[in-house]
């Protein structure tokens, strides 16, 4: 009940707190005034029943929060909040959609203005409704830090002048390319967990697929937004088989795919193809493919290595970088043969911002490992191990270079 | 991101420094430490006491075997430290070059491999 509760609760925050900035201005009073509305709410439904509204009991309760807090400010200091206009202007916004006030927040929350992690602490609170408790605890900081983030962001936002409006029709895209972003990168702190031990921190990837799938139910033709969901689904979908009960990794050909979530594999599938040929091709969509075709392979083996080649390659002409070099070179690799993969890292290892980048260094040494340089690739495993800042990639990497070792070491055939 | 932010010091650097040096260095090092507590970066900024004060532990039988000194033996010591979490590495060398003596003594900057959660 508790659970169910809460889930209500967070599905309605961005509505409330979309209609109070509506009415009233300041972003920071009215987002506090709905995280008050929300515990109170949490305490007293249960006792006294739910409302026949909860989204309107909530609205009057933050309302109330906020002319308390109001009057209080007044009394102190003097200044006055434009309450009366703000409840004469309540009268009209009926005609304004639920919709547009949920998506204009978290464009708010992921303003340009704002520091990546800042767009994320307040992402999570204000749209996802987690207290800065609970936010602070899954980034393993103090409280008063994750408090000191939220409020210097809000403060950022109002001194900024950014208004709670839908971005010009001009900015949009760069925008909804920015919200997109942070929800991918809230899913990856839950998903590979920068910090800590644990492979996977569950409530953040969790939460980052519930706001991929409600801001998919507020723009419904978006196919970038119904890519990034489907990525997620079909990345959590292998979830339980990545790590070892002991946290230790277990790369994707040693995987039991027995355990992959065959439920989150058939909807994300199903949401990728059918958005697919809309032609409206993005980079998530083409990630979510890439994933889709891990996911429907029986074995490492039996994987249409052409097909992944395949959309690497357009993805490399679309959205280039290091990492979509590295992936390709290991796809080309599994086409044509670990010396065309070499190859194809070359020119990446030419960099020298990139000659030490640990994900190059592991690639590198797999594909070595692939043609039978068992010694060239436990170095450079090693190599990759000293460099990663990932506790269980550390270990996956030290492991593998120990196992070459043991190789290495045995007479040559 | 965590990173680790380290300086380093000796008794004969901080004898170097004359007596009236002291207030503005720490008024420095203070206005330092709220400026990233306020962007919400820093998490921790110890100062350590004198290695003269340090004392090494070692179990033997089961109870514990102290001696004095430090570990390592080198000319200078771990002094201060600060704990800081920050979008990238990028971020945290641009705080640690904002330190008040960066222009003096380098300072050390490790990324965090792991750590446990406080609770």
């Amino acid at each position: 009940m508790e659970e169910n509760l809460g889930t209500l609760l967070r599905e309605l925050a961005p509505q409330v707190l979309g209609v109070l900035v509506r009415r009233y201005g300041q972003f920071d009073a009215c987002e506090d005034a709905t995280q008050e509305a929300m515990l109170q709410a949490l305490t007293q439904w249960p006792a006294d029943g739910m409302p026949a509204s909860p989204r309107a009991w909530l609205i009057t309760a933050a309302s109330r929060r906020l002319i308390d807090q109001a009057r209080s400010e007044q009394a102190r200091r003097r200044r006055e909040f434009d309450l009366a206009a703000g409840a004469a202007a309540s009268a009209a916004e009926e005609d304004v959609p639920a919709v547009d006030d949920s998506l204009a927040l978290l464009f708010l929350c992921c303003h340009p203005v704002l520091s990546g992690p800042s767009q994320i602490a307040l992402t999570l609170r204000a749209v996802g409704g987690l207290t800065t408790a609970q936010i602070a605890a899954a980034f393993l900081v103090p409280e008063a830090t994750m408090a000191q983030r939220i409020s210097r962001a809000k403060a950022a936002i109002a001194s900024s002048g950014a208004r709670f409006v839908m971005p010009e029709p001009a900015d949009r895209d760069a925008r909804l390319t920015m919200v997109l972003h942070i929800l991918y990168l809230i899913f990856n702190e839950g998903y590979a967990a920068t910090a800590g031990p644990d492979l996977t921190a569950p409530r953040l990837s969790a939460e980052a697929i519930r706001l991929a799938r409600w801001l998919r139910r507020l723009l419904p033709g978006d196919c970038e937004v119904a890519g990034l969901l489907a990525l997620m689904l079909l990345t959590d979908a292998r979830r339980a088989a990545r790590a070892a009960p002991d946290g230790r990794l277990v790369p994707l050909d040693e995987q039991d795919r027995a355990a992959w979530d065959r439920d989150l594999i058939a909807e994300g599938v199903a949401l990728i193809s059918e958005t697919l040929p809309k032609g409206h091709v993005g980079p998530y969509q083409l990630q979510a493919a890439i994933a889709a075709v891990h996911d429907e392979a029986p074995t490492m083996d039996a994987t249409d290595w052409p097909q992944i080649l395949g959309l690497y390659d357009l993805l490399d002409r679309i959205a280039p970088s290091p990492l979509v070099t590295l992936n390709r070179a290991v796809a080309l690799a599994m086409v044509a043969g670990p010396a065309a993969g070499l190859e194809a890292l070359g020119q990446l290892a030419a960099d020298p911002r990139l000659a030490t980048y640990h994900r190059l260094l592991a690639t590198r040494a797999h594909l070595l490992e692939m043609s039978g340089d068992a010694a060239a690739a436990a170095a450079g495993y090693r190599d990759a191990a000293r460099r990663t800042t990932s506790l269980p990639e550390r270990r996956y990497l030290t492991d593998r270079a120990h196992r070459l070792s043991g190789k290495e070491s045995s007479p040559p055939m | 991101m965590k990173y680790l932010l380290m300086i380093y010091g000796s008794q004969e650097k901080w004898e170097s420094m004359p007596a009236e040096a002291w207030p503005d260095a720490i008024a420095r090092h203070e206005a330092f430490n709220a400026k990233y507590r306020e962007t919400g970066e820093l998490l921790g900024a110890y100062g350590l006491a004198d290695a003269v004060n340090a004392k090494l532990v070692r179990r033997a039988d089961g109870l514990p075997a102290v001696t004095d000194g430090p570990y390592l033996e080198t000319k200078e010591y771990l002094a201060s430290f600060w704990l800081v979490d920050c979008e990238n590495e990028e971020r945290a060398l641009q705080i640690a070059a904002d330190m008040p003596f960066a222009d003096v003594d380098p300072v050390e900057v490790w990324p965090i491999l792991h750590e446990s959660a406080a609770e």
